[in-house]
């Protein structure tokens, strides 16, 4: 008897969002079967790679990050560069300086050098933000008045901050408001419930689950992501079923297989393999479970991670 | 050394020598001053408010003081410690717990029907509401020169030939009495015994022409409450009736802080003391007034408890029941009686304990699950009990499942900045209004009572009613401005019930995020455990056809609104039955009925515990369960 393969294909579908306007635009989302099951029906949006960048410029990247922007002095020049690599679909733009217990930048400052780059770069925009919730509310609130027209995504609404994330980049200025959460099912559907009951557009909300580094604690990660998708498609959950962006960067490059020098442990080897390997391992691993955008830093994991998709979508 | 003087309200100041550096608290603590303190002088309860009337207090301020309070001298006594002579008014409110006992007769018809009912559902159940206890009278013959047996070989041979039992045993509280009871009325006597198809036991004998009162005591001991119940043992009438706070209480709120407490050099001793000398002690002494009878004249007594009580009433060691794997001493013993622990009844009287099956699951949710007869029901029921424990047991004549979880001491007031137990001045239930955010509300106590907290049942309507009216979020949060809702310096926020000139306390009557917080966790407890133990036999809760709920929580819980946050599942209202204190009414039918407690003993038997703990999924049910009604909405398809 020949073998009939069954469609696992399910009824429901994740929420196609649009990021970006005109024709540098990206759609991730859509798909209506498992991450890259591109065999049980056709994944209409490959997921897609972003490239991140920090109001420091280059001041705080590793050398091998550095390389690539050389003669680059303004972080208008590092944008254009970041945006001109293979493989980019959309760039990150993180306000690390915003932190109080950091460098503490005022939101003028950092609103000003996110207008710079908006000015320079015409892919689709990403805006994330210092991590912590209060700085992050005024930061974003900003930037989305910032960014008003250019369909820029937002990361991250927070439980303690998404009613003013929420109402000034959902409701205020229509963009794309990302729902952030600590690697569990429930926390990540709550958010998504209330920043829903605030109003905004379900359609314009895609989560950031939160991710580890491969091999820290990954398997929550899986298992969160895992679950997700399978309550979106199979249970047709509305409420989980915005599409996942998952920051890999911020995550990948912080780890001592990244960070320690090849003159530190010289039995690992080359420093900017690693850091590669590392970055390149935790995004294919998150898009594996479920990630429908994964931002990334370095140009090599980029264009990598980017050919994959072309690949196997 | 400086003196510490402590002034009270209404009674005579207490004065005591302290070394410098010393806290407040356990200078109160060491005097016998009681200072309410449910977290154990942690500093998180804010409930051990004291005021400086002159003198020095070195004093940490912390959020549970304003500014304005704390410029009229108001502190915690946990963060105090002494560094001058100093003047301190202990407030009723503080005090407040030992002062709440409150005896009464059973004069309402609501209270008198609970108890009829237990009785007929026993009685239909087939079990027979009958004890051992009875009254013998005896006529011997007055000894002469010719007749020189012994007094008490006298009683003992006239008890043989009235019952033709050969073990007669006589203790020494009889024998004590003998001479003088006999001589009295010619050797006519009454004898009050206990008859068993082994032997006979004469625990007391009088004049035969004394009216004679047979009297048990049914007492429930509570984490956070106690209450007992003194009953005719002949025909189960109710004599009286109590409830105090458990004086353990000042020795933390929960089981762990008790269990800890306990484990200090002393503890056990202290802890058995404030709930036997303190609490029980007194209790009994204030229902036999109101009864009229003598304490020598209760019998029996029959005590439920969580297990942990359980210990700490024996003066047994607790401290394994909270370290890993949790064993406990004992789950059940026959042979405590009220002189080896210093109750103040008839010395002989056996103290019945209702069996614990685990140590998390005691004898008041045995003798819970006995009176809400789910035992005897083909169909599912789930038994819920409200306390600092919540405890669950689901399942039907075929087989009982029984879990518990920590729900913390919310449902009873604690953990809430204006919560209270279900006395005079709580909030017992509550409407708001959506339009204006005004609110409605009734209060325990006389009318004219002015509000002072809120109790469980006041909690639940509150948050269910700001959820309704969209002032808060399904998080807790608040989300709507208006004249009630206010915020705190670091931005939190409060909706108030009623403001200072309308209350009976120093400041507003509200509730906080971080008290809705606490008591979304509470009720997320509960309503995971619920589906957790469910789904660990394979049930869901559309196969649940009658809930009981039990529990002093306040006078009886708006089931409608228990739903509407998510803390109990969502079937239809006529399936739920409160059923008021459960553990003291099992304790009650034990007492009276010695087949009630022989199926209690059976009932704990074939009872299986299940430790939530030990099961992942569990966390995952609770994350999910404290959101309001709850993350997964298709659980709560009606509301």
């Amino acid at each position: 008897m020949p073998f009939t393969a069954k469609s696992g294909k399910f009824n429901a579908s994740i929420n196609t969002v649009e990021i970006g306007t005109g024709d540098k635009a990206i759609k991730i989302g859509g798909e209506n079967v498992l991450p890259l099951y591109s065999f049980d029906a056709p994944i209409e949006n490959a997921p897609k790679v972003g490239i991140e960048i920090t109001d420091f410029g280059m001041e705080n990247e590793p050398d091998c990050i550095k390389k690539y922007y050389e003669g680059c002095d303004t972080l208008a020049d590092i944008a254009k560069k970041a945006a001109s690599f293979e493989g980019v679909d959309f760039l990150c733009f993180r306000m690390e300086g915003g932190d109080p217990n950091g460098a503490n930048k005022t939101v003028e400052e950092l609103i000003g050098a996110l207008k710079e780059i908006a000015a320079v770069v015409d892919l689709p925009l990403a805006v994330a933000g210092c991590k912590n919730a209060e700085k992050d509310a005024q930061l974003l609130s900003k930037a989305a008045e910032a960014l008003d027209g250019k369909n820029a995504m937002f990361l991250s609404a927070k439980e303690e901050n998404y009613k003013t994330v929420g109402a000034a980049a959902g409701l205020a200025y229509k963009q794309i408001v990302g729902a952030e959460s600590s690697v569990d099912i429930n926390l990540a559907k709550q958010l998504n419930v209330l920043m829903t009951q605030l109003g905004v557009n379900p359609k314009s909300v895609v989560m950031n689950v939160g991710t580890a580094t491969a091999g820290y604690g990954f398997e929550y990660v899986v298992s969160t992501m895992d679950r997700i998708k399978a309550a979106a498609l199979s249970q047709n959950d509305t409420n989980l079923q915005m599409p996942i962006v998952t920051p890999v960067a911020s995550e990948t490059w912080s780890v001592k297989e990244s960070v320690s020098s090849e003159a530190d442990v010289p039995e690992w080897g080359c420093q900017e393999t690693r850091g590669i390997d590392m970055e390149v391992e935790t995004a294919i691993a998150d898009i594996a479970s479920g990630s429908n955008a994964v931002i990334l830093k370095h140009p090599t994991s980029i264009a990598t991670i980017s050919n994959l998709m072309k690949e196997l979508v | 050394m400086y003196k510490v003087t402590f002034k009270f309200e209404n009674s005579e100041d207490v004065t005591v020598f302290a070394a410098f550096g010393e806290s407040l608290l356990e200078v109160a603590r060491k005097t016998n001053v009681a200072i309410d303190a449910p977290c154990s002088g942690n500093a998180s309860c804010g409930k051990c408010k004291v005021k400086l009337i002159s003198g020095e207090l070195d004093s940490k301020k912390t959020r549970h003081i304003t500014d304005e309070e704390y410029k009229e001298g108001w502190r915690l006594a946990c963060v105090s410690t002494i560094s001058a002579d100093v003047e301190i008014l202990v407030p009723d409110i503080a005090s407040a717990y030992r002062s709440r006992m409150k005896v009464a007769d059973l004069s309402s018809p609501d209270e008198i029907k609970i108890f009829d009912d237990i009785k007929s559902s026993i009685t239909e159940a087939g079990i027979e509401l009958k004890n051992n206890l009875e009254i013998i009278e005896l006529h011997m013959e007055v000894p002469t020169l010719d007749d020189t047996m012994p007094d008490n070989e006298r009683l003992v041979r006239a008890m043989r030939a009235a019952t033709g039992m050969e073990r007669v045993k006589l203790p020494y509280s009889v024998l004590k009495k003998l001479p003088d009871v006999l001589r009295k009325e010619a050797f006519h006597v009454k004898t009050v015994i206990r008859k068993t198809p082994r032997d006979l036991f004469v625990y007391d004998i009088f004049p035969a022409s004394q009216e004679v009162i047979v009297a048990g005591a049914a007492i429930d001991i509570g984490t956070t409450t106690v209450s007992a119940i003194l009953i005719n043992m002949l025909n189960g009438t109710i004599l009286a009736k109590g409830s105090s706070g458990n004086g353990q209480i000042r020795y933390g709120a929960d089981v762990i802080n008790r269990i800890i407490e306990s484990d200090k050099p002393g503890g056990k001793e202290r802890l058995q003391k404030a709930v036997i000398e303190e609490t029980i002690n007194p209790l009994i002494h204030n229902m036999c007034r109101q009864a009229h009878i003598k304490k020598q004249n209760i019998y029996r007594m029959c005590i439920a408890g969580n297990t942990t009580m359980n210990h700490l009433l024996m003066g047994i060691n607790a401290n394994p029941l909270r370290m890993e794997p949790y064993i406990p001493t004992f789950f059940k013993t026959n042979s405590l009686f009220a002189q080896d622990i210093g109750v103040d009844v008839n010395p002989d009287a056996h103290i019945i304990l209702a069996p614990n099956i685990g140590s998390y699951v005691g004898g008041d949710i045995t003798a819970g699950a006995f009176v809400s007869m789910l035992w005897n029901k083909p169909e599912f029921s789930l038994f819920i009990d409200l306390g600092t424990n919540g405890e669950i047991v689901f399942g039907n004549s075929d087989f009982m499942m029984s879990c518990a979880c920590s729900a913390g001491p919310a449902f009873e007031g604690g953990d809430i900045s204006c919560g209270m137990r279900a006395t005079d001045g709580a909030i017992e239930a509550c409407t708001i209004d959506a339009e204006t955010m005004e609110p409605d509300f009734r209060i325990v106590g006389a009318p004219g009572t002015k509000p002072i907290g809120l109790c469980g049942s006041g909690i639940i309507d509150v948050i269910s009613e700001l959820f309704r009216c969209g002032i808060i979020d399904p998080k807790g949060k608040f989300v709507r401005e208006g004249e009630r809702v206010k915020r705190d310096a670091f931005g939190m926020g409060s909706y108030v019930l009623a403001f200072e000139a309308d209350a009976g306390s120093v400041k507003d009557v509200e509730i906080t995020e971080v008290d809705i917080d606490n008591f979304i966790r509470a009720k997320g407890a509960i309503f995971s455990a619920i589906r957790t133990m469910l789904a660990y036999c394979d049930f869901d809760i559309s196969m649940i056809e009658n809930v009981y709920v039990a529990g002093g929580i306040g006078s009886g819980i708006n089931m409608e609104n228990a739903i509407n946050i998510g803390m109990f599942p969502d079937v239809p209202l006529e399936m739920y039955h409160y059923i008021g204190n459960s553990s003291l009414a099992g304790a009650y039918a034990m007492l009276y009925s010695t087949a009630s407690e022989r199926k209690v003993y059976e009932i704990a038997q074939n009872m299986t515990y299940i430790e939530l703990s030990a099961i992942p999924q569990y966390m995952d049910e609770f994350v999910g369960a404290c959101f309001l009604p709850h993350t997964n909405a298709s659980l709560f398809p009606n509301r």
